[in-house]
C-alpha cells in the first residue's frame, strides 16, 4: 500500500503540473494563492455556521438559515482548496509523503474534520430551526472549530519536520 | 528602531520558543481565513451570486461582526509575528505592498458593510454596489497573493 503511494507521489512529481509548480519562479506563490483563497471561503463559511450553532455573536439568522445561505460557496471553496492543495502536493509529493506533520494533517485531521463538518452541516437544519440550538449542536460546533485548529496546527508544523 | 523592537526580552522569548510562535501562526492563519471568507460571502451576495434568497441586510448584519472580530485577531497575531523579525520586515517592499493592500481592503470592507442596508432597500442592487463588492473581494485575493510572494521573492517569513 505504502509502496503504491510512493509510486504515485513519484509519478505526480514528474507530471507537467508537478514539475511546473516546483521549477517555475512564479507558479508556487500563485498555487498557494489558490489554496489559501479556497481555504478562506471554506473555513470562513464553516466557522460562521459553527459560531452560530454556539450562539456567539449576532442572531439575525438562525443556524438553519445560515447553513442554507453558505452551503453553495462552502463547497465551491472546498473544491478550490483541493485543487490548490493537489497542485502544491504534486510539486514535492515524495517529500510531503515522509513528512510527519503532513501525515497527521492529511492522514488523520483532514478526514476527521471533513466528516465532522458534513455531519454538522447535515444536522444544522434540524438543530438550527429555532434561535437557540441544543447543547449537542453547541458541542458539535465547538468540536468542528477545534478540529480545524488541529488541521492548521499540523499544516504550520510541516516546514519544521 | 525596528531592531530594538526585535531585541525586547519578551519578543526574543516569543520568537525563539517553538510552540509560542507556532501557536500565534495558527491563530494568524485561522482568523485570516475566517474573516476573509466570511466577508467574501457578503461581497458575493452583493454581486448577486451567493445566498440570493436571503435579504442582504440580514446576511451582512449576521456576518460582519464576526468578520471584524477575526480581523482584529489576525492583525494582533500578525503584528506579534512581525515583531520577532521587525528589522527585516519593516524595510521590505513587498511587505509594504501587503500592508497597503490591507488598509485599502479595510476601507472597501467598511464601504460594503455601510452600503449593504442602503442597497438592500432599493428595488435592485445597483451596479456601482456590485463593482465595489467585486473590488473588495479582489483586494483580499491580492493581499493573499502578496503574502505568498514575500517568502517566494524575499525569503522572509
Amino acid at each position: 500500500m505504502y509502496g503504491l503511494l510512493q509510486a504515485f507521489a513519484k509519478w505526480l512529481e514528474g507530471t507537467p503540473w508537478g514539475t511546473g509548480v516546483r521549477t517555475s519562479l512564479w507558479a508556487y506563490p500563485f498555487t498557494q494563492l489558490i489554496h489559501f483563497t479556497g481555504l478562506s471561503i471554506w473555513l470562513g463559511t464553516n466557522l460562521a455556521l459553527d459560531l452560530r450553532l454556539l450562539g456567539l455573536g449576532k442572531r439575525r439568522e438562525t443556524a438553519a438559515e445560515l447553513r442554507d445561505d453558505l452551503f453553495a460557496w462552502n463547497w465551491i471553496g472546498f473544491c478550490i482548496v483541493v485543487l490548490g492543495g493537489f497542485l502544491l502536493f504534486s510539486s514535492t509529493a515524495t517529500t510531503f509523503l515522509v513528512n510527519v506533520a503532513f501525515r497527521w494533517k492529511l492522514g488523520l485531521f483532514v478526514p476527521l474534520a471533513l466528516l465532522w463538518h458534513i455531519f454538522v452541516q447535515w444536522k444544522a437544519r434540524e438543530w438550527g430551526a429555532t434561535q437557540d440550538a441544543p447543547a449537542i449542536a453547541k458541542f458539535s460546533g465547538l468540536a468542528e472549530i477545534l478540529l480545524w485548529v488541529c488541521v492548521i496546527t499540523a499544516a504550520v508544523e510541516i516546514p519544521y519536520h | 528602531m525596528w531592531e530594538a523592537l526585535e531585541q525586547m526580552g519578551w519578543v526574543k522569548t516569543f520568537g525563539s520558543t517553538g510552540w509560542m510562535y507556532a501557536s500565534v501562526s495558527v491563530v494568524h492563519y485561522l482568523t485570516m481565513f475566517w474573516f476573509i471568507g466570511s466577508m467574501a460571502v457578503v461581497d458575493l451576495r452583493v454581486m448577486g451570486v451567493a445566498a440570493r434568497k436571503r435579504n442582504l441586510t440580514e446576511l451582512s448584519a449576521q456576518i460582519y461582526p464576526w468578520a471584524w472580530t477575526g480581523m482584529v485577531l489576525a492583525i494582533i497575531s500578525g503584528f506579534l509575528m512581525f515583531l520577532t523579525d521587525a528589522g527585516d520586515w519593516a524595510p521590505d517592499r513587498v511587505f509594504h505592498v501587503k500592508v497597503g493592500l490591507i488598509v485599502i481592503s479595510i476601507v472597501f470592507a467598511i464601504l460594503v458593510q455601510r452600503g449593504a442596508p442602503k442597497w438592500a432597500a432599493l428595488p435592485e442592487i445597483p451596479n456601482s454596489a456590485k463593482v465595489i463588492a467585486a473590488i473588495a473581494l479582489l483586494l483580499w485575493i491580492a493581499t493573499i497573493l502578496t503574502a505568498s510572494e514575500i517568502p517566494a521573492m524575499e525569503g522572509l517569513g
